[in-house]
């Protein structure tokens, strides 16, 4: 007993390369860096902590994303198991974990101004962040349901810490409490799906069972097998259900608007885009590994999904005023287009690069948006109305232009690069034969234009004498700031005018 | 430095001038001018060091967009004619680019100005070197929207701004046709591809469709102000000299030749005997209108109306290389003369009528010559760059029409006389108002860019001496026409009556009108025949009258329909369900935690229940 058990240990233990790790490992000791930093040098530099901690961040970030893009070879071995079935590698998480590291990265760069003026601590945010980070990270080259749940749960934890982080404010608390219920309440059923199906695969009375219930692809065998079984139908639900949390589909999104309104601007900005991305990406690892034999049992349900996300989101945003709120509910009605993508991945092999261009897009489209608001320097953004943007032009060129690239571009107007990523879309859509899907997708794409044409009106429009005007007289902006809005701003307007840059990336 | 480098440099230099421009913000006045003189220099010498190592040909192509396995290009493509029209372009453009140093001098908005040209110049180059027709029409929509930018330069009149309307919106009716135009050739052909399409219809002469063709030149008639949409032309002239020059005489209205000149072999025959019927009719037509004009530069807009017809009915006769010729020698003796114009106008105080001028050779000895000079090579004197290009012109018609023959050399009767007019009156005689009798020569930075286009415009017609082997096709054209059974006899006919025009047309204009007269006789002796000629066939009536009497009730009509049922029924009653429905789903949004917690079961209670089939 106990040598096969050593065995076991060892045999696994042979596919530990800590090596490929080396990314996430730098991350994780970076934050632990930061935390010390700022524990031991507690008392008397305070001015050094302010200033030195976020650069340090900043540079862990761009290090790592160096590392990724110059040393691929290094850290990414493809198609093999490592860790014992725990992590596989595959291009396109590869593509995840330098998006990951991105969204990391801008979520760093807007949130400075924030923590300073709310003196809030930035140790800790810095630590979560880089922390979530490292966790996204491994989430994605997850190929086994504990490790995918350990990670899945290193991010949600350092999220219900980053939702309710504006511990003065009513409304972080309120956003912190209602994240935290209810994504105790996702991870529950989550948790309850991924038993059920470790369950099941182990009897032994089951055609085909096996050991490690856990293992994607052995998981995917057992399914194969027993695509009819109640409980295996039940399980599958409960993990898509949990999934489905995260990505805030219908109807699961209920807490999207509150918690989007209530976290700290650059706390949404994470949640709207890491999170989704995360969700959306594990999704279709899940669909076509371990539940690919479900297809039948799925396809339904993701089409109801989807036709629900996309009207509820768009649906709902429509006379939506409050800006944090619009930009949840407009979140959901994205999540329903990718889900189009995600159903046609079933048949198009394309349909997952279009998934991938379709979120880098929506990251750099919603970080310019998020950008601008936090730039913005409001006292606080929670309350912020699309009639607050009045005169934004006026007051800050740069600002209005950010604004209106990044609005149009989350629209799909052309030639803007979130034009080129819907027509991929509703193209893979098309050819996987989603007419009914396409037809509501591209109402939904009316619809929106219907609120996010009034946002970007308002941008240009010049406010009455009498309008409380919630935004300050005069917007600057600092250097890097300027530097930071007309990246993105190049980068969403270059991947309209060139698509196929995007080539030398991916 | 390699070519392709060369080329992209080329391409991106104006845009990048164009961009400084405006990012210079107040120091704008100031430095724009020399920003822009720099950009001209730096394009005319890339252009040299490009034609200088330019095999025959050179075509780039990247992926645009890969879909699967539908795939989308953009590139570049530069063989003998692109390269051509190259040089010319950024020849003339430095030398106007120059000239408005000295003319914009005075003027407020030098930034917006230069930075137009600059924006102007990178979307002709695009022209130039794109390879498919989707990208000819994305730049040609940016000359379009450049040269809307740049007539409506003076916007606080009310001419210039509905000039630059008009100019806009008459060229959209053209773009539109154009724009089906491309989607039925990517349609039929699959491609619209300049090179792929050649070889393709070489191969299958079938595909080539009429139809197809009168849609393309569409966009033809519209940039080259053909008739039924010639009528933006002299309008356009409310904008600033400089920009006629370049944009309104030597390329963009080029731009619709030179389009016709890359897709000549989709264009069935049917399609070329319409343009060189329309050809003609154009250059007799422009040529009578110029008569009734009193505006220096509405006639010189006439005359090029008359020139593009004259080039748009060579190439309907099938000589495209003669009218490429034409196009390059016209190009340079009009922009001088729109620049001689720009000359006399700024030094009459921006005195636009002929009619009070007068004596201003003795005044401005330089830009009168050089516009004399320019007006030789107009009405194609022997020895003058214009003579070379329009004898072959009438060369080739006597071979392949005698009527359309005779219409042409009439009309080169008409341009004499037109010309005649205009040079008798501004230049010689006594000043007929203050501003000509106080005129003085124009400083040297506007006088050299003539000096250095007159040089041009005598000289550029020897095509046989062009660098870098320039103009292939001219050449094979003509040596084609040389070799016609008879040319001997044809030259020598063609000779005697193209003598004949510029001398009866000059001798007639002095006899008729007299030095510097300060009325126009015909109006005054035929006062019917001169309504006519100034109502130009009524065809600006015509439009107003379509207008204000079709148009505008149908639009009446149809915003009717808008106002009741799109936007009432429809679109309100829309947005209405879509309102009511949202203040439903916000309703769900009560806040209360545990009430979310119950909806999360029912939403998975629901999905389980239609994933095994019970509804």
């Amino acid at each position: 007993m106990n040598d096969s058990y050593t065995n076991f240990l060892r045999e696994i233990s042979l596919t530990n390369d800590w090596l490929l790790l080396m990314p996430e490992i730098i991350l994780a000791l970076i934050a632990f860096a930061i935390l010390g930093i700022d524990l031991f040098l507690k008392s008397k530099k305070r001015v050094w902590r302010e200033k030195y901690l976020m650069p340090v961040a900043i540079c862990g970030y761009i290090f790592v994303l160096g590392i990724l893009f110059l040393d691929k070879s290094t850290f990414y071995i493809e198609n093999i198991s490592h860790f014992g079935g725990l992590i596989e590698q595959t291009d396109s998480n590869q593509f995840m974990r330098s998006f990951f590291v991105f969204a990391s990265l801008f979520v760093t760069l807007i949130s400075g101004q924030f923590l300073s003026k709310k003196s809030l601590p930035k140790a800790e945010y810095l630590h979560l962040i880089l922390l979530s980070c490292a966790g996204f990270m491994l989430l994605v080259q997850c190929s086994h349901f504990i490790s995918l749940f350990v990670c899945l749960e290193l991010v949600t934890v350092a999220f219900y810490v980053l939702v309710a982080f504006q511990r003065t404010n009513v409304l972080s608390l309120e956003a912190g409490l209602k994240y935290l219920t209810l994504g105790g309440l996702s991870t529950a059923i989550l948790l309850f799906g991924i038993v059920l199906l470790y369950g099941i695969s182990g009897n032994p009375e089951m055609n085909g069972f096996i050991n490690d219930g856990f293992q994607f692809q052995a998981l995917q065998s057992f399914i194969g097998l027993n695509s009819d079984n109640l409980i295996v139908q039940l399980g599958a639900l409960f993990v898509l259900a949990g999934i489905s949390f995260k990505i805030g589909l219908v109807p699961f999104q209920i807490w999207v608007p509150d918690v989007y309104q209530g976290a700290p601007t650059p706390t949404m900005s994470f949640l709207a885009v890491a999170s989704k991305a995360a969700g959306v990406f594990v999704l279709i690892q899940l669909l076509q590994g371990p539940f690919l034999a479900l297809d039948a049992f799925l396809i339904p349900i993701l089409s109801v999904l989807s036709v629900l996300t996309i009207l509820f989101g768009n649906i709902s945003a429509t006379g939506q005023v409050n800006i944090k709120r619009l930009i949840g509910l407009s979140g959901i009605s994205h999540a329903g287009y990718l889900l189009l993508g995600v159903i046609a991945s079933y048949t198009i092999p394309q349909a997952l690069d279009v998934v991938l261009f379709y979120l880098s897009l929506y990251l750099l489209s919603s970080f310019l948006v998020f950008a601008s608001l936090a730039y913005m320097d409001n006292e606080d953004d929670s309350l912020l109305e699309t009639k607050n943007y009045q005169g934004l032009y006026k007051k800050n060129p740069l600002l209005g232009v950010a604004s209106l690239i990044g609005i149009a571009s989350l629209a799909g107007v052309p030639p803007l690069g979130g034009f080129i990523a819907k027509v991929l879309l509703f193209i893979v859509a098309y050819q996987a034969g989603l007419y009914g899907l396409l037809a509501v997708a591209i109402i939904g794409v009316v619809i929106s234009i219907y609120y996010y044409f009034a946002w970007i009106r308002s941008i240009f429009f010049i406010p009455n004498e009498d309008n409380t005007d919630c935004l300050k007289e005069v917007i600057t902006l600092t250097a890097p700031q300027k530097i930071i809005l007309i990246i993105l701003i190049g980068s969403v307007s270059l991947a309209g005018l060139y698509p196929s840059l995007l080539n030398f990336f991916i | 430095m390699d070519i392709l480098t060369n080329l992209l440099s080329l391409l991106f230099l104006p845009l990048g001038t164009s961009i400084l421009i405006i990012a210079l913000g107040k120091h704008r006045k100031k430095y724009a001018p020399i920003v822009a003189f720099m950009s001209a220099i730096g394009a005319l010498s890339l252009s040299y060091i490009l034609l200088k190592n330019l095999p025959e040909s050179v075509h780039y192509s990247w992926e645009w967009l890969a879909f699967g396995d539908s795939k989308f290009y953009i590139g570049i493509l530069l063989d003998n004619i692109g390269a051509t029209m190259l040089a010319m372009v950024s020849i003339v453009a430095l030398c106007i680019v120059t000239f408005s140093i000295g003319y914009m001098s005075d003027d407020a908005a030098k930034g917006r100005f230069f930075a137009g040209v600059a924006f102007f110049m990178f979307s002709m180059t695009g022209i130039i070197l794109a390879d498919n027709l989707i990208m000819i029409f994305l730049f040609w929509e940016l000359v379009g929207f450049s040269s809307y930018l740049l007539i409506g330069h003076y916007f606080q009149k009310e001419e210039a701004k509905s000039a630059s309307q008009k100019a806009f919106i008459v060229n959209r009716i053209g773009d539109f046709g154009f724009l089906i135009g491309i989607i039925l050739t990517y349609w039929q052909f699959g491609t619209t591809n300049i090179e792929l399409l050649s070889i393709q219809s070489g191969i299958d002469p079938s595909l080539m469709s009429t139809f197809i063709g009168f849609l393309l030149i569409c966009g033809f008639i519209g940039k080259s102000a053909q008739f039924p949409l010639h009528v933006w032309l002299p309008d356009a002239m409310a904008g600033p000299t400089p920009v006629s020059a370049l944009i309104h005489a030597a390329t963009m209205v080029a731009a619709g030749i030179y389009l016709l000149i890359r897709i000549d072999f989709i264009l069935t025959s049917q399609v070329l005997l319409f343009i060189a019927y329309s050809g003609t009719f154009v250059a007799l037509f422009a040529g009578f209108c110029a008569f009734a004009q009193d505006d220096i530069k509405r006639i010189l807009a006439y005359s090029t109306l008359s020139q593009l017809g004259y080039m748009a009915a060579i190439f309907g006769m099938g000589y495209s290389g003669i009218a490429l010729f034409h196009l390059i020698t016209h190009a340079f003796f009009k922009a001088l003369l729109f620049l001689g114009a720009g000359a006399v106008i700024h030094a009459c105080h921006h005195e636009q009528s002929i009619f009070k001028m007068g004596g201003l050779f003795k005044k401005m000895p330089i830009t009168s010559i050089t516009f004399i000079i320019g007006t030789l090579a107009l009405c194609g004197v022997y020895g003058f760059s214009g003579f070379y290009s329009k004898d072959s012109i009438l060369i080739a018609a006597n071979d392949y029409n005698s009527t359309l023959f005779y219409f042409l050399v009439f009309g080169a009767f008409m341009t004499a006389g037109y010309m005649g007019r205009l040079i008798w009156i501004v230049f010689f005689g006594k000043a007929n108002s203050e501003a000509a009798s106080s005129a003085h020569e124009v400083s040297a930075v506007m006088t050299v860019p003539l000096i250095l286009l007159s040089g041009f415009a005598i000289f550029v017609g020897l095509n046989a001496y062009w660098p870098f082997g320039l103009g292939a096709s001219i050449v094979s054209d003509l040596d084609h026409l040389h070799h016609l059974s008879g040319y001997k006899e044809i030259h020598k006919w063609v000779l005697i009556l193209g003598s004949a025009a510029w001398i009866v047309g000059l001798g007639v204009s002095l006899i008729f009108y007299g030095k510097g007269s300060s009325e126009d006789r015909l109006q005054l002796k035929f006062p019917k025949v001169f309504a006519f000629l100034k109502g130009r066939l009524w065809v600006d009536e015509l439009y107003q009258y379509y207008v204000n009497h079709i148009q505008k009730p149908v639009a009446e009509f149809l915003s009717f329909v808008d106002e009741v049922i799109l936007r009432g029924i429809i679109v309100r009653g829309g947005a209405g369900l879509v309102g009511v429905l949202g203040v439903g789903f916000r309703l769900l949004q009560v806040g209360k935690i545990n009430n979310y917690v119950l909806w999360f079961f029912v939403g998975l209670l629901l999905f389980w229940l239609y994933g095994i089939d019970l509804f």
